[in-house]
């Protein structure tokens, strides 16, 4: 209890446990609303754990609130459901003393960009290594209906009933904006896609930004045209991720260098129809690994000397 | 001093030379909340108050002796404290008078109506010199006034100079080596009294610490490994000393983005197993409460330390108060299972993070350690503390324990969750929530269940209250009158009522360490005292019980006199308290 883990980042199965599958992490049924599109991202992740052995039991799924808040409570790993917009300080704790789990945090559009903001921010600066995926389903949804910082203009809702007053939030632009290391952009009802996207992110070391297109069937049933492709754009790049085959005939491609940060704001302007990854820098700096460096270059000092400074 | 002028490093060197002779001290620093208030004006105060005594003291005292002022305005500012005893002496640097002469004769007016003292002084021209040159180096010669006063060698004193000074390159120094002589040979053939501290205690593992030093000491020795903060007074010291100690015992200190932040990093880091500390003030616990909340409901450990200030709101931020107590106690939403310590003084403040840590981890409700600014900031000369070397809460001794007044909890404490696997744990997978939960753990809206997850989280901090021992007495075991009192005004009461008893009156006084939950007997004990009053530095007046009083009320259906609350921003003094005592003992016919 008393020591912070020296162990290097551990995917491997323990011997002995059961063999992981989609089933083996289900929990319950999942509380959400039929066709939400929460299912799909929940597919994805558990998708990505077993077909990238993430050991369950080193694997910490961790939420704020609202419907995204629930993910953790659907997969049979560790998880913290925790208060609204605050999981990024409940993962940088963890992060910081147990930088041998792997860490995913589900988040929504209000926790991210509106109650969490100041989190994210700082999530995208510290570049502390998880995998964040903001499921953006432009609106409060838990709470039926209320505008939120990316509810697009005119949208009404019963906070803003004649009309959502302002512009969206575009998330992509804030985290390049901050200096995200990683930044992609992916869809619920694009399954290929959104688990190759969440596949990078988690091989991305340092604070992987997943934008995820959602939709609530419930409250804005015409927010995306998921069954249309004519409208989408997929990026493509040998380091980047594959476009969605059922999507791809009549979608754009377009080739696009992840590494290029210019071409990263061009196609962030497209938050809503560009899909792929938009940039990636593996060399930014982690805040965790600075911290760890620095507590492994400091000597070491006994306890029983601690108060010796102080004599008189 | 105007701030900005060092009256601080002089203060500090100070305490340490009275440390270094052998008699007892304690001080309260006079702090602007701004860095550089323009000088010459109220707000400019900079300073020590320092008591010294040939007898163990934890308390400011009562009345001043001794002031030296760098000019009139200052020494208008201090006296309006109305805080100069009889005949108290006044040294006063006449240097800016040329310029000032009204408002010199002012104040000098006020000194020679009120009988004390005035020894007015001027730095002489090399000093002045010197001074001018280094931009700084006043505080160094007043210090050498001051240190000729009290009889504090040259030897002794330089020795300390360079401590406190130690990141000056070596030219600097010297200057202001000479400027501290200077004042030391002026003060010996200009002014004539001396003051005489009998060296009163050997120096053999005698440590000089202030409280937030040691509660940054306690924390390591408790054996946590992760402090998250973020910047506010007067909490901000533990976070700058464990910044500079805390990986060398192999911890880490992460400045969080903001309060909310701090607090979280802490939830998530004990969730992984990693005994973890948070440190704030109070607009800082204000917004931490919904995290506080959800430590308990999800049964994660954490510990909070509450330096409180003067509030509410921003308040006087580097004044000292006890007014957080409704706000730890009282202040987040649903029922509440948090537990309260709070600390006297600074050995408590050495030995709190380990009670805290025994207490959470067993428990896995939140424990909130309540200092104040006075504590946090005043040195004190102790024995050395006993170094513990805690790894598990299984190695806490029981001289800790006892020492809050607790005894050991049972073994086996039932949790709402039954599976409490940390991360890493094979086939313990769990999911923690700040929503209501069954055994398993998992999200349960059933009124059975949410009836009986309060039941067990309050069984939990009833395992405290019937772990609680008789608190602290001082004096009899029934009286007239007893006396009650929390956290730093432990010494003040103490004082108080053994001049009351010196004067055969009726009274006793109780101090209350752990102040959530309170001890099951504590009706019993006060039911053998005719009056029980509380003294607390928190607001109350005739139509509203300050906080402790409020509490105790509510505790023990008892009529608990609020008898001295005052929101001044400055310590409680055995005076006051002693006042109160015969006021209640002789005017409220007992």
């Amino acid at each position: 209890m008393s020591t912070i883990s020296e162990a290097p980042a551990a995917v491997a199965i323990r011997e002995g446990s059961q063999e992981m599958t989609i089933k083996s992490l289900a929990i319950e049924n999942p509380r959400w609303c039929p066709g939400c599109g929460d299912f799909g991202i929940l597919m994805a992740l558990k998708r990505v754990m077993v077909d990238e052995q993430f050991n369950p039991a080193d694997t910490v799924h961790i939420s704020g609130i609202g419907c995204s808040g629930r993910t953790p409570n659907y997969i049979r790993s560790y998880g913290i459901h925790g208060i609204h917009g605050r999981a990024i300080p409940l993962a940088t704790g963890l992060i910081l003393t147990r930088p041998d789990l792997n860490i995913f945090i589900e988040s929504g559009d209000g926790d991210s960009l509106s109650i969490g903001g100041n989190h994210l921010l700082h999530g995208f600066n510290k570049n502390v290594n998880c995998v964040y995926l903001l499921f953006n389903n432009e609106l409060y949804a838990l709470t039926k209906s209320q505008t939120s910082p990316t509810t697009r203009k005119g949208h009404k809702t019963n906070t803003q009933p004649t009309g959502t007053y302002l512009d969206p939030i575009n998330p992509l632009r804030f985290a390049l904006g901050i200096g995200a290391s990683f930044v992609a952009n992916t869809a619920d009802w694009m399954s290929d896609h959104l688990v190759a996207t969440l596949k990078l992110a988690a091989a991305h070391p340092g604070f992987s930004f997943v934008h995820i297109s959602q939709r609530c069937p419930h409250f804005d049933p015409n927010a995306f045209q998921h069954k249309k492709a004519d409208w989408m754009t997929f990026l493509t790049h040998k380091n980047g991720v594959t476009p969605e085959r059922r999507f791809v005939k009549k979608a754009e491609v377009r080739e696009h260098d992840p590494s290029d940060l210019q071409a990263a704001f061009d196609a962030a302007e497209h938050f809503k129809s560009w899909f792929g990854l938009i940039y990636q820098n593996s060399d930014k700096p982690r805040y965790e690994e600075i911290l760890r460096a620095e507590l492994e270059s400091t000597p070491p000092k006994p306890r029983s000397a601690l108060l010796d400074k102080y004599l008189i | 001093m105007d701030a900005g002028f060092g009256a601080q490093k002089a203060g500090e060197i100070l305490i340490r030379a009275f440390a270094a002779a052998g008699v007892h001290v304690y001080s309260e620093p006079v702090i602007p909340a701004e860095i550089s208030p323009p000088p010459r004006t109220p707000a400019a105060l900079s300073g020590a108050i320092i008591r010294v005594a040939d007898f163990k003291i934890g308390n400011i005292g009562n009345h001043t002796d001794l002031i030296l002022a760098s000019h009139e305005i200052l020494l208008e500012t201090r006296l309006g404290d109305h805080e100069a005893g009889p005949g108290c002496r006044i040294l006063l640097d006449v240097g800016l008078r040329k310029s000032n002469a009204e408002d010199f004769q002012r104040v000098i007016d006020q000194v020679i109506e009120r009988g004390y003292e005035l020894v007015e002084f001027e730095i002489g021209e090399t000093s002045a010199m010197l001074i001018k040159s280094l931009n700084s180096g006043k505080n160094l010669y007043y210090l050498g006034i001051l240190a000729r006063i009290y009889n504090l060698t040259f030897e002794l004193v330089e020795p300390e100079i360079r401590k406190v000074f130690f990141k000056l390159p070596e030219g600097k120094l010297a200057k202001n080596i000479t400027l501290f002589r200077n004042g030391y040979d002026y003060a010996d053939t200009h002014i004539d009294y001396r003051i005489e501290i009998a060296m009163a205690r050997g120096r053999e593992e005698e440590i000089l610490i202030d409280g937030n030093a040691a509660l940054s000491a306690g924390i390591i020795d408790a054996g946590i490994k992760f402090m998250s903060g973020y910047p506010i007074t007067p909490a901000s010291t533990v976070m700058h000393t464990l910044a500079a100690d805390f990986a060398a015992y192999g911890g880490i200190v992460h400045q969080a983005e903001d309060e909310i932040a701090a607090v979280g990093a802490v939830i998530g880091a004990y969730y992984g197993g990693t005994p973890s500390i948070t440190c704030t003030s109070g607009p800082g616990l204000s917004l931490k409460q919904e995290f506080i909340g959800y430590a308990a409901m999800a049964e994660i450990p954490l510990i909070v330390i509450d330096a409180q200030r003067s509030g509410p709101s921003t308040g006087m931020p580097t004044k000292t108060a006890q007014s957080d107590l409704p706000a730890v106690i009282f202040g987040r939403h649903g029922d509440n299972t948090t537990i309260v310590l709070s600390v006297a003084d600074v050995d408590d403040c050495f030995y709190a993070p380990h009670v805290a840590r025994y207490l959470t981890e067993k428990l896995k409700i939140p424990v909130i350690v309540m200092t104040d600014f006075q504590i946090a900031n005043s040195f004190e000369v102790v024995h050395k503390m006993a170094v513990t070397e805690m790894e598990t809460i299984d190695d806490i001794p029981d001289h800790v324990l006892q020492r809050f007044y607790i005894e050991r909890l049972p073994e086996s404490i039932e949790m709402v969750k039954d599976n409490q696997a940390i991360p890493g744990t094979p086939d313990g997978m769990r999911r923690v929530t700040g929503l209501n939960t069954d055994a398993a753990g998992e999200v349960a809206y059933c009124p059975a269940s949410a009836q009986r997850s309060h039941e067990i989280r309050n069984r939990k901090l009833h395992a405290v209250r019937y772990a609680l021992q008789e608190p602290e007495i001082f004096g009899p075991e029934d009286a007239d009158l007893l006396v009650v009192g929390w956290g730093s005004a432990r010494d003040i009461i103490h004082e108080a009522v053994s001049v009351a008893q010196s004067r055969n009156l009726s009274v006793a006084g109780l101090h209350l360490k752990i102040v959530y939950p309170l001890p099951l007997m504590l009706a019993d004990i006060f039911k053998r005292y005719k009056k029980v009053v509380a003294v607390e530095l928190a607001y109350g007046d005739d139509l509203k019980p300050a906080p402790l009083a409020s509490l105790l009320r509510m505790e023990t259906a008892m009529n608990i006199i609020s008898a001295l609350s005052p929101a001044t921003g400055r310590p409680l003094t055995p005076r006051s308290v002693l006042m109160k005592i015969q006021e209640y003992l002789c005017e409220h016919d007992i």
